[in-house]
């Protein structure tokens, strides 16, 4: 029996959700040190990652 | 020499349909439509012609209205001069001479009367519609991202799409304010936390049921968690202004810290001993100011979020900074040796004299004062001689 096949955008913006969520988490447990410098190109990348799904997935 | 032209080898041959030459495309022309019309069919000949939803050129037009009545000016010159798809336009801009200087003149005329109206409430009305319009653009735009389902279909389509992407906006707004509090009040691991929940639940979604509506809110909380994380914005100290004038090292605290607002930490009455005298002050939103007797050599190390480092009469900027200052002194001066951390804010040492007031983030008598120049390394060394600005 085959699988689902699994809603991509959503699978993608889960996972960057969960990044996300990860480098907050380190930041709050004191093992990084979350400044401008790092969280700005973090949120860019997931907040890109997620629309860059939606779109290839609308444009398939 | 090769030529587009179709090659005629006599009567009795007729072009096969290979031969034919591909028809030419028709010239699009900016007609009134007959068949998509609420009044006149202007917009829905602007939508033809451009080849999108007339809901959108309807929005414009009505956004366009509230502007001081431009879009009814334009609706009526449009009127006027567009050809209806029957025919030719109310007002003939096709002839010559005496026709046309009626059309310039009346379009003046039109323009004439509606200056004040266009000048008087279109900025203010301009507040409202061109929001309004943009608002409904961006919950479109949302929706669409958020659904899958485009700008397309009947104004119904189009206006519940608007209204659920503003509703998107709306809740992602709620939590983005939210989320901010929490991570700035709440325990440090709540929102990250959530945000790790809110992944996982649209990762198993993925291969059950998408829950795409829930990454725009998630998405919200975790960059305004992020944003209060990287700035270091605690509200522990609590909020307001706050001042205080220590008279003696016994009533000089280690550690002055407040939430939002300013801190006002003055020791210019301060009986200060000789050497070191540590102080840290911590101000998640706003402004710490500290002032120092004239004869105390000051050592800082200030980290601010994003904001500002104002060392006497040096500024240091800007994101992420990292200010670091510490001159050595002799061993009769004393050195304040000052730890700052500032979320969002100013962190400000200045040695000025006299009394003063504090709002809004100035001083207020000081403000056409040129304030003095100072040589830290004079005073560190105890030979400081200040010229006054």
């Amino acid at each position: 029996m085959r699988a689902a096949r699994p809603d991509i955008p959503a699978l993608v913006a889960g996972l960057a959700l969960l990044a996300l969520g990860s480098v907050l988490l380190l930041d709050a447990l004191g093992l990084i040190d979350l400044g401008f410098g790092l969280f700005a190109p973090v949120a860019c990348a997931v907040t890109g990652a997620i629309l860059l799904a939606n779109g290839l997935s609308r444009r398939a | 020499m090769e030529s587009n032209d179709t090659q005629t080898n006599g009567p009795e041959e007729q072009p096969t349909e290979e031969q034919q030459p591909p028809p030419q495309p028709q010239q699009r022309r900016l007609t009134r439509s007959r068949e998509d019309r609420v009044i006149a069919g202007v917009c829905g000949g602007f939508a033809r012609y451009f080849n999108i939803d007339p809901v959108f050129t309807r929005i414009a037009a009505v956004a366009l209205a509230f502007v001081g009545g431009a879009g009814l000016l334009l609706y009526l010159a449009a009127l006027l001069l567009m050809p209806s798809d029957e025919g030719g336009a109310v007002v003939d801009t096709s002839g010559q001479g005496r026709n046309r200087v009626l059309v310039i003149l009346g379009v003046g005329a039109l323009l004439l009367v509606a200056w004040p109206f266009l000048l008087g409430g279109g900025i203010f009305l301009a507040g409202v519609g061109i929001p309004l319009a943009l608002l409904v653009g961006a919950g479109v735009l949302v929706w669409w991202l958020v659904s899958g389902e485009g700008p397309s279909g009947d104004s119904r389509d189009v206006a519940r799409r608007a209204l659920l992407g503003i509703g998107v906006i709306i809740l992602c707004f709620i939590v983005c304010v939210g989320g901010a509090f929490a991570a700035a009040a709440g325990p440090d691991w709540l929102v990250p936390a959530m945000v790790i929940t809110a992944g996982a639940a649209v990762v198993a979604g993925a291969f059950l049921k998408p829950i795409r509506w829930l990454v725009p809110p998630a998405l919200a909380l975790a960059l305004a968690a992020g944003v209060v994380s990287a700035a270091g914005i605690d509200l522990d100290g609590g909020v307001g202004q706050r001042e205080y004038r220590p008279t003696s090292t016994v009533d000089l605290r280690d550690r002055y810290e407040l939430g939002i607002g300013d801190l006002i930490v003055d020791l210019r009455d301060t009986d200060l001993p000789a050497g070191d005298v540590p102080l840290e002050v911590d101000v998640g939103l706003g402004q710490a100011v500290v002032l120092v007797p004239r004869d105390v050599c000051v050592a800082t190390s200030a980290d601010v979020g994003i904001g500002n480092v104002r060392m006497f009469n040096r500024d240091n900027g800007g994101i992420d900074v990292d200010f670091q200052d510490t001159p050595e002194a002799v061993p009769d001066v004393t050195r304040l040796v000052l730890d700052a951390e500032i979320g969002v804010g100013e962190v400000r040492v200045e040695d000025l004299e006299g009394g003063f007031e504090f709002h809004d983030g100035r001083f207020r008598g000081f403000e056409d004062r040129d304030f003095t120049e100072r040589d830290e390394r004079a005073v560190c060394e105890g030979t400081g001689e200040r010229a006054s600005g």
